[in-house]
């Protein structure tokens, strides 16, 4: 039996069906990574926020807010 | 193992990336290589003289892949316009391949014999003096510029380093001779290059300008020459159809 | 200033080679689409090849496309990769002030150098690998120095996961260096020679020529500006992407995808009937990735849809996607065996890579450098009418070109395959070349059409630079904006 698979295996005639299994069960296993789990779900989403980790550089509009800020915490 | 690995681990990152994307193009391209298979066995095709080599090089220099195909798809139209589809061993000694990708002009595979070199050479001199709706550029200079072929053993000795059979030694050249004949043989030899070249452009009034050995007079040669080597009439119709 | 700011981001982050490589993305963009419009011109009046080699169409051509492609793309993947990885990595560009440089003049030379030979007639002779071998050397090396930044800033970065438009630009740098390097095995003619002859022929030069085209396509063109997409669409928006869950599966799908798929180029060719079956099916298949991406980043604007209609940024970056949406279509359609009888060879194809390349690369190319230009310089835009204006100049060009290059395309097509009533050829094919006359008039107008655009911005980013230069001015309006609240 298990001989038989191996037999299957290592005809180079079964590659094309192989592959394709190979392939597809690896792309069946990363959809149902990705979308299974609460806990992994919150996880991966979480990382959309790594963009706006960062913003130390002022947004144009936030720029001006703080420069009146400045401005009269300067004046005072 | 853990997706979660890959996000945080750069090394495994570029491990997995570099097989993903190995896998389609060993899958395509390395069987192509089993050459027997790929590329029929035709007689007939044969490696470029010294002169259409040169004649080639132009072609290349110019850019004239970038409007011109040479590869006769098998169709009806095609073939009525263009001849014979064109096969896979007609392109095996082209390093590298001109088959194209757009035709703004028509498919020049099978252009050889079609028109005249006096043709050839006022067409790559002044398109639309023969043709008024060209849009083709013009090529006057290849009628003045005298061809360089200094290096011409060199180029052949670099085309042998890839596979194209030119002959340097006794065994290489007597292989030649019984596969192309003795007469091409001759042509093909590395050290009677200079000369094989010299008589070619002498042989025939290639350019209109007997005296000088000019570019156009490659080009015309290589250009005369294109599509020509396989004499179809020896095969029966649908022989090629195994290959496809 | 107030003392508790965070570091000025310029000293945080390498900001000087990202601005480098941004300038210079502008003027290959203007030089290489100038190129574009001219040998547009020249298939529609000949007389402008003017008997003068170095600016004929076949030479003028691969000019052309590597100006846009690898100067003005390239330069702008430099540039955009580079301020991404530093500001999602929190961590400064890695190999000191030299090795960036480096790379910078490493590519730079490249360019220039590589379209002045093929002006004087050096060229390998292979669609968009037309460099000659001295300058693939000098590629490769700054190749190996750009993966060695990327590699080694993502490896110091202090955020712990590394976000996902860095896997797109590693998996570009990665796949760009295995084609740059098999697509480009020559033995020179002597050592001392710019000539030099492929290592392979026929049939397996033209698959490995293809493999190298369409993932150059796909990684250099696709994967490269959608790690530029899921960056800036974001930052644009104001909110992140619409699904992180999402793009790991695009990402995925997309590099194994692809790179089966170059051989729908050589449909009905001398090639085995079987690679290019594997391929056309494989191109079907990548329309899901594909779109996957581009929902993805659309998705990201739902509920602020009215930003489409005050910020001409956000609406540069989702037309943008809409064309890649587009194209990502369009080029499955045309790899099935029996469209691309017709397609291929004709104008068609043109009209489909410049709906990729002007719709999709250009204009998240544009986008992005709205976005990045006055961040780099610590300024605001000078005029965002101007950008409007822009937009509007960049879209209606690429709809003139896109519908003249149909209509050229499959009217050629059509024609080449028409038979009278007794079984002839109905058409000449000079017949075909005057009937195309228009369409190229219509094409070359609307190149001039984008590449005015390209002209608006390059005035509104010197104007937004210069006034980043001046802050003393800038200060002044800044207290007269204060005294007038």
């Amino acid at each position: 039996m298990i001989g038989d698979i191996f037999a299957w295996l290592g005809d180079m005639e079964n590659s094309k069906p192989l592959a394709l299994i190979l392939f597809f069960s690896a792309f069946v296993g990363i959809i149902l990574y990705v979308y299974t789990g609460k806990k992994r779900k919150q996880r991966l989403e979480s990382y959309k926020d790594i963009p706006f980790l960062d913003d130390d550089e002022l947004d144009p509009t936030q720029q001006e807010k703080q420069q009146v800020n400045n401005d009269e915490s300067t004046g005072k | 193992m853990k997706h979660e690995s890959i996000e945080i681990n750069s090394g495994l990152l570029i491990v997995l990336t570099l097989m993903v994307i190995s896998i389609g193009g060993l899958v395509e391209i390395v069987p192509l290589f089993h050459i027997e298979e790929t590329v029929e066995e035709v007689d007939g095709v044969r490696p470029y003289t010294p002169l259409e080599l040169r004649g080639r090089d132009i072609y290349v220099r110019e850019g004239c892949y970038t409007c011109h195909s040479q590869m006769i798809r098998p169709f009806r139209d095609e073939m009525l316009r263009y001849g014979h589809y064109s096969l896979a061993a007609e392109s095996q000694y082209d390093h590298p391949f001109q088959w194209g990708s757009k035709r703004t002009g028509p498919d020049l595979a099978r252009v050889g014999g079609k028109y005249s070199n006096e043709w050839q050479t006022q067409h790559l001199v002044d398109p639309q003096s023969l043709v008024p709706e060209s849009i083709m550029p013009g090529y006057p200079w290849l009628l003045e510029d005298e061809l360089d072929y200094s290096q011409i053993e060199e180029r052949m000795v670099a085309l042998k380093r890839v596979g194209v059979p030119y002959s340097q030694s006794q065994a290489e050249y007597d292989a030649n001779v019984e596969k192309f004949g003795q007469e091409m043989a001759d042509k093909l030899h590395v050290s009677n290059a200079t000369q094989v070249l010299e008589d070619q452009a002498a042989a025939e009034d290639w350019d209109g300008k007997p005296g000088q050995i000019t570019e156009m007079d490659a080009l015309v040669a290589y250009l005369q020459m294109l599509g020509t080597m396989v004499d179809f009439s020896k095969y029966e119709d649908g022989h090629f159809n195994q290959f496809r | 200033m107030s003392t508790n700011a965070v570091p000025v981001a310029t000293e945080q982050y390498n900001y000087g080679i990202v601005k480098k490589f941004a300038i210079m993305a502008m003027i290959w963009g203007v030089l290489g689409m100038l190129a574009g419009v001219y040998i547009a011109s020249e298939l529609a009046w000949p007389f402008l090849n003017f008997n003068i080699a170095e600016i004929t169409f076949g030479r003028l051509r691969p000019v052309h496309t590597t100006l846009v492609i690898f100067g003005f793309g390239g330069s702008a993947l430099f540039a955009t990769s580079y301020y991404i990885v530093q500001r999602t990595c929190q961590a400064r560009l890695w190999g000191g002030s030299i090795l960036p440089e480096f790379t910078f003049w490493g590519w730079q030379l490249s360019i220039g150098l590589g379209v002045l030979f093929y002006m004087a007639g050096y060229t390998q002779g292979r669609e968009y690998a037309e460099f000659i071998w001295p300058v693939d050397l000098l590629i490769t090396v700054t190749w190996v120095a750009y993966f060695a930044i990327f590699a080694m800033t993502l490896v110091k970065r202090s955020q712990p996961h590394i976000y996902v438009a860095n896997w797109f630009f590693m998996a570009f740098i990665l796949a760009t260096a295995l084609l740059h390097i098999f697509n480009n095995l020559q033995v020179p003619v002597a050592w001392n020679s710019l000539e030099s002859y492929a290592l392979f022929s026929g049939v397996q030069d033209a698959m490995t020529q293809w493999w190298y085209g369409h993932n150059a396509v796909g990684f250099f063109l696709t994967a490269a500006f959608l790690g530029m997409m899921y960056y800036f669409v974001p930052k644009q928006a104001g909110r992140p992407i619409y699904s992180y869950r999402l793009s790991i599966v695009h990402f995925w799908a997309l590099s194994f995808l692809y790179m089966w798929v170059g051989a729908h180029h050589l449909h009905w060719t001398a090639l085995p009937d079987w690679v290019s079956t594997l391929a056309a099916t494989f191109s079907i298949l990548l329309l899901l990735p594909s779109w996957g991406g581009m929902i993805n980043g659309i998705m990201t604007l739902s509920g602020a849809w009215e930003k489409l209609r005050t910020d001409p940024i956000m609406l540069f970056l989702i037309t943008a996607l809409a064309f890649y949406g587009m194209s990502t279509f369009e080029g499955p359609m045309m790899s099935l065996k029996s469209v691309n009888a017709l397609s291929h060879y004709t104008d068609w194809t043109v009209g489909h890579v410049h709906s990729g390349a002007l719709g999709w690369v250009a204009m998240i190319s544009i986008g992005s450098f709205y976005h990045l230009i006055p961040r780099l310089w610590g300024t605001t835009l000078y005029s965002t009418k101007l950008v409007f204006v822009h937009f509007w100049l960049a879209t209606i060009g690429v709809v003139l070109y896109i519908v003249a290059m149909w209509v050229a395309g499959i009217g050629q097509g059509l024609m080449l395959r028409a038979f009278d009533q007794y079984g002839n050829l109905a058409y000449t094919f000079i017949e075909t070349v005057s009937f195309m006359h228009i369409p190229y008039v219509v094409r070359a107008i609307g190149g001039a059409f984008f590449l005015s655009g390209m002209l608006v911005m390059g005035y509104n980013i010197r104007k937004t630079i210069a006034g980043a230069r001046q802050p003393a001015a800038a200060e002044g309006r800044d207290a007269v904006a204060a005294a007038a609240r």
